[in-house]
């Protein structure tokens, strides 16, 4: 019984419009139910449809196309200041690769956790408009006044309509391989990408669908609607940022040797990362493909199609070394028996933390082998066995392991040219994204007005890329900042609660199986339904998805509840999730109370279901009686002070002056050098593009001596600082004089310095030992001598007991020194130690490589345990020539090496500002200086303390490009809350009795957010008074502990809320 | 203090100078030495490199650290010209021409010891006659 027939014309996925997607002859409803009634809704659904095919027109300001976590970042960034954003993604969810992987380094925080609260803001963002499924066909126009027509395709369901329960897919007879799984599972045509999608409406895969409405006949809202049409719409726009995000190389036609599309137990790296997701097609367990054993061994592949100038990918793809060593590590801390071994070529944990991450995963028992292995062969038992020479040790050797996991290149979309065509930039040589100027402006495409963002221009991690969408963001915002902003959500009335009897709402959330799989979720449902006061309680797969937020609203309205309570993972990270949902259904959010049963229950009692059942029982109880006494509070509104204070006038700190006055917004650069510059100042010249650090610096220079919405203060430095976010007073000091200004947000731009070496390395001793930077202020001063031998030791202070990190800019500059010194004498001979070559990304690698062909520097590896000795001249230790002792890695012996030229790439810190600021700003700094961010991850860029925000090498050493690309990043962060005008403060402040205050001032000591003051009484001045500033107060509750009187109460955590929760803890439940 | 190598060449005849070796070599065969990251993919794959006293990826190490002896080693007359090591070499260095490159540095010093008549009645029985032509082949150039 075919219910239509159709031609599959391709058309329908290039994006051309056609007559009708799906062609009824006879629909089933007519034949079986003729009567009129049905046949006239018919008639008028499709005269409707007929409506709609009208084209649909969307102003706005901002366009953003794709939607992962940097198209996410940069829709979030654009719209939080005000401005309208259509965000379009070509899946029919949003969340881009990152949802795919389990965890991410450094830290192996959950990935889905971390995009899952961006992915619900955006969708419930007032300013945003999302449209999935959808591509952009063509672009017309300029900046300012941008038409671009989209073409979103149908999904045959109603997204009114659909409630996401599944029903529908389970009675669907098609099952294609999965996409979203790397190809290890089936799903069917009818389909969600993932658990947590956003939205969260089924769509129907045209090209596998056959037609035969099973899906329509079970469908109880009546979603499914085969006439809904594919739609063009127009949408106009002042700006367009691309986040198209990347492809994996499959290594079927190219690597062939390595037997991946062959043997079973031989998958990618992605594929591994679905495996060890809760919700891949294993639930988080590691099995082999060919007969689902959990393997014994597994080994893993580096560098499979990247840093390879034959078949494959001449850039370095620049996470898998930390995406291998991430993966290895939860492999085997789910498993200390699995012997498990990365074969690399260089291990490039250039990052913060990466080397410490990468130091744990060997402490652990990851085996870490430098060889490239030739080729792999199957057994009869499917292991594999690899064959590769142990570089370090000189043995050829084969291994047997039980899965092969190859860590693939990142490459570019497939559908870069035809997107470059569409929109009119430009894809380089791979199929990157172009940038207008690699070095100085790496977010502008070559289009005026069309921004980059994200690994469209080149492999990227995670903060790289959040900061660089918002750096996109900024940009964005420069042809559209005279536009009307619109702030703020508007939320339905607050129901007034008080004086009510408590009617709590309990959600247990499963979250996946990561808490599911550890404890008795039902049973803590049932236990609480059991509670006073408990009106409704139930389990959900994850309660912070879209449909389960509707749910908890319902649930409000419906059963009339004005406390709730969620029992899942951590309020940081969802918290504000759920008391948004709150205020949505018209309570205020601090009737909220949530209950970390994951982290506090599943995570750390996962080997005992009992406890930790019973410990979330406990828990949720706790919370319950806490949730009885919970009342209403309210928020100050305080005004914020349109100009940012930018600490650190080097490259960063002017960049983000000029993203600002580009966006119209006022910013002060504080300097403590005679000149702009920083540390560019005393450089020759920049990788990879060899441009001269002035005709980098001038032209920025000038630039922001002419604009008049930047203020220089030169020879000067911030002395103090009060005040909060949006109203800060600060003191300069310029030259012995002092004067305040007033400031609402302040970016920190302190950069890094090389560290002190206190002599190692004969540094200091003698006139031919120099660092880095001394080699390149010598080269632009014409000051240096033609060397004969030079010899630069990589590494010097990094990555030993004392400094465990690398300083990621180090193996850079040291290639682009020794091309500068073979350029200006192509006769001196160069040899460069290092422990492993860090050229991360493109275009260094490519550097790197062009120069050791080019200028024939001769690569010697040492291993950390045996450091290069140098030996300094008998006769002459101070000017004489010296010889460097080095143990060469690969051939297993010493080298003796005559240096007339002797270069340290040192390592760095923090600026020397850093401790005087700290204690200023209130901020953390890691134990090499450099500041702390928010979060490792998806908040590169914001300190915990509201209003300060950090770029450049103050937050880690950075190169050029991507330092300007956080100081874009930063001046977007810092702009919001400018943008916004006004901000409210914390809910959860101290409160202080002032009939039991004895003003003793203890309270005020015990503040470290200056948020107390001590004043006179206002009807008896003889008695003194603690005052809270509600701005300033973070509701940390120092004290209320330090208060000697019990004068001082915390909202939201009174003294006899906390009680009650003891008492609950306490008390002996039934449950066993 | 390099390995000891097992041919008995004397390097004195090849008159190379300081520094000429790298350059013979790259002129001999067209390649970029300097490409080479020293991931061992050719040594691992060889199939002959049981036998040879410097791996593939040590003759190049050699070369590039100016290391005559290198010419003194067995493994660029082991070599068979199978090419599977420029095949698989991610830096699209094609090994096979740099050995021999080698090779031809001695040849055309008019060194050439192979001896037809050392050959044994055992040897000519046992080993595959294609062997002897690439043996040959290879030691005229």
């Amino acid at each position: 019984m075919p219910l239509k027939t159709y031609d599959k014309k391709k058309d329908h996925d290039l994006g051309i419009p056609l007559e009708d997607d799906y062609f009824y002859e006879e629909p089933e409803e007519i034949i079986e139910n003729k009567d009129a009634p049905q046949l006239e809704s018919t008639i008028q659904t499709v005269t409707q449809r007929a409506e709609k095919i009208k084209k649909r027109v969307i102003n706005a300001d901002v366009l953003v196309v794709g939607a992962g976590i940097s198209g996410m970042q940069a829709a979030l960034d654009t719209a939080d200041k005000g401005y309208k954003v259509v965000i379009i993604d070509k899946t029919s969810t949003i969340g881009g690769a990152m949802v795919k992987l389990d965890k991410t380094f450094p830290t192996n925080d959950c990935s889905i956790c971390t995009a899952a609260p961006k992915m619900v803001e955006l969708s419930r963002h007032p300013n945003i408009e999302l449209i999935t499924y959808a591509g952009i066909n063509n672009l017309q126009g300029k900046p300012g006044k941008f038409k671009a027509q989209i073409w979103r395709k149908s999904k045959y369901v109603d997204p009114d309509k659909c409630t996401g329960c599944d029903d529908c897919a389970e009675v669907c007879p098609v099952e294609i391989v999965n996409p979203f799984d790397e190809k290890l599972s089936t799903r069917k045509a009818i389909y969600i990408e993932f658990p947590q999608a956003v939205p969260i409406v089924y769509t129907i895969d045209y090209d596998a669908c056959i037609g035969c409405g099973s899906c329509d006949r079970v469908c109880e809202p009546e979603a499914i609607s085969f006439l809904e049409k594919s739609e063009e719409i127009e949408v106009n726009v002042g700006s367009v940022i691309l986040a198209t995000g990347f492809e994996v190389f499959e290594p079927t036609e190219m690597r062939k040797e390595y037997g991946y599309g062959k043997y079973d137990n031989v998958i990618t790296a992605l594929q591994f990362e679905r495996l060890l997701s809760s919700f891949g097609p294993t639930e988080g367990k590691v099995k082999r493909l060919s007969d689902a054993k959990i393997p014994k061994s597994i080994g893993w592949i580096q560098c499979v199609g990247s840093r390879s100038e034959q078949l494959g990918f001449p850039y370095c793809s620049r996470v898998c070394c930390m995406y291998a060593t991430k993966e290895a590590s939860i492999a085997k801390e789910a498993n200390p028996d699995i012997d498990i071994t990365i074969y690399y070529m260089d291990i490039r944990a250039y990052g913060k933390d990466f080397q410490q991450y990468y130091d744990h995963a060997k402490d652990l028992g990851v085996k870490y082998i430098r060889g490239r292995p030739s080729s792999v062969y199957e057994n009869k038992d499917k292991s594999l066995t690899i064959k590769y020479k142990d570089t370090l040790t000189g043995e050829i050797k084969e291994d047997t392991v039980e899965m092969l996991v190859l860590s693939t290149a990142i490459k570019p979309n497939e559908e870069n040219k035809r997107l470059g065509e569409a929109l009119g930039i430009e894809v380089d040589e791979n199929g990157f994204f172009k940038q207008q100027e690699l070095l100085t402006d790496p977010i502008q495409s070559t289009r005026e007005g069309v921004f980059l963002a994200g690994c469209i221009q080149g492999p990227k991690d995670i903060p790289d890329s959040v900061s660089m969408a918002s750096g996109a963001a900024a940009k964005a915002v420069a042809p559209i900042k005279d536009r009307e902003r619109h702030i703020g959500k508007e939320f339905p009335p607050e129901k007034d609660v008080k004086g009510k009897k408590p009617r709590i709402g309990v959600y247990v959330c499963h979250c996946g199986k990561n808490v599911a799989n550890y404890l008795d979720v039902e049973k803590v449902t049932e236990e609480a339904k059991k509670l006073p006061n408990v009106e409704h309680a139930e389990h959900i797969m994850f309660v912070c998805s879209e449909d389960s937020c509707k749910k908890i609203k319902e649930a409000i309205e419906g059963k009339k509840l004005n406390r709730i309570i969620v029992a899942a993972c951590s309020p940081r990270t969802h918290g504000g999730l759920f008391q948004d949902t709150l205020m949505e259904a018209g309570l205020n959010k601090y009737l909220f109370e949530m209950a970390n049963i994951r982290n506090h229950c599943s995570w750390v009692h996962s080997d005992d279901w009992d406890a930790a059942t019973e410990k979330a029982i406990r828990l949720v109880r706790s919370s319950v009686a806490k949730a009885r006494g919970l009342e209403a509070l309210s928020e100050e509104e305080f005004s914020i002070y349109p100009a940012t204070l930018i600490i650190g006038g080097g490259i960063s700190g002017m960049k983000a002056a000029l993203a600002l006055a580009d966006m119209g917004i006022k910013s002060i650069i504080v300097e403590k050098e005679k000149q702009l510059g920083g540390r560019l100042t005393n450089l020759h010249s920049m990788f990879p593009s060899d441009t001269k650090t002035e005709d980098i610096l001038n032209p920025i220079i000038n630039k922001i001596k002419k604009n008049k919405l930047i203020t220089v203060m030169t020879d000067s430095e911030l002395d103090k600082l009060e005040g909060y976010i949006g109203n800060y007073k600060g003191t300069i000091k310029q030259k012995g004089k002092t004067m305040e200004i007033e400031f609402g947000t302040i970016i920190v731009a302190t950069g890094f310095r090389e560290i002190d070496l206190k002599g190692k390395y004969e540094y200091g001793k003698n006139d031919n030992i120099i660092s880095q930077t001394e080699l390149e202020t010598k080269i632009k001063a014409n000051k240096l001598k033609e060397p004969k031998n030079v010899v630069m030791i990589n590494c010097a202070g990094a990555m030993e007991e004392e400094r465990p990190y690398c300083c990621r800019v180090g193996c850079g500059v040291a290639i682009k020194n020794a091309k500068l010194i073979s350029q200006k004498y192509p006769k001196s001979k160069i040899y460069m130690l290092y422990r492993d070559m860090r050229v991360f990304g493109k275009e260094e690698e490519e550097y790197f490589a062009e120069v050791l062909k080019k200028h024939h520097v001769t690569m010697i590896r040492y291993p950390g345990d045996k450091k290069p000795g140098i030996i300094l001249d008998k006769k002459d230790p101070k000017k004489g020539s010296v010889s460097v002792k080095v143990y060469d890695d690969i051939l297993n012996e010493e080298m003796t090496l005559p240096a007339d030229l002797l270069v340290l790439t040192v390592n760095t810190e923090g600026g020397a500002a850093t401790e005087k600021l700290k204690n200023m700003l209130k901020v953390p700094v890691d134990a090499a200086g450099f500041f702390i961010e928010t979060h490792a991850k998806i908040k590169p860029l914001d300190f915990s303390t509201s209003g300060v925000y950090m770029c450049g090498a103050a937050h880690y050493p950075k190169n050029l490009v991507d330092s300007i690309a956080q100081a874009e990043g930063a001046a977007s962060r810092a702009a919001i809350p400018i943008a916004q005008e006004k901000m409210k403060g914390e809910g959860i402040v101290s409160e202080v009795n002032e009939a039991l205050c004895r003003g003793c001032g203890l309270c005020e000591s015990a503040c470290a957010y200056s948020a107390i003051e001590m004043k006179p009484h206002p009807q008896d001045p003889s008695r003194m008074l603690a005052e809270v500033n509600r701005a300033l107060c973070k509701g940390c509750g120092s004290c209320a502990a330090a208060c000697l009187s019990s004068a001082i109460e915390q909202k939201g955590y009174k003294s006899d809320q906390i009680n009650v929760m003891i008492a609950a803890l306490c008390e002996k439940g039934k449950a066993k | 203090m390099s390995k000891k190598l097992q041919g008995n060449l004397n390097l004195n005849t090849i008159q190379l100078k300081k520094g000429e070796l790298l350059t013979e070599v790259e002129e001999l065969c067209g390649e970029n030495l300097f490409g080479c990251y020293q991931c061992g993919t050719c040594s691992a794959g060889c199939p002959f490199v049981d036998e040879m006293d410097l791996s593939p990826d040590e003759v190049i190490r050699y070369i590039i650290l100016d290391r005559k002896e290198v010419l003194n080693s067995k493994t660029i007359w082991l070599c068979s010209s199978c090419f599977t090591c420029a095949e698989r070499c991610p830096r699209d260095i094609n090994i096979t021409k740099i050995m021999e490159a080698l090779r031809q540095i001695i040849l055309r010093k008019k060194i050439d010891r192979t001896n037809i008549k050392n050959i044994t009645k055992d040897e000519k029985e046992t080993i595959p006659q294609m062997a002897f032509v690439s043996l040959f082949r290879k030691n005229v150039g």
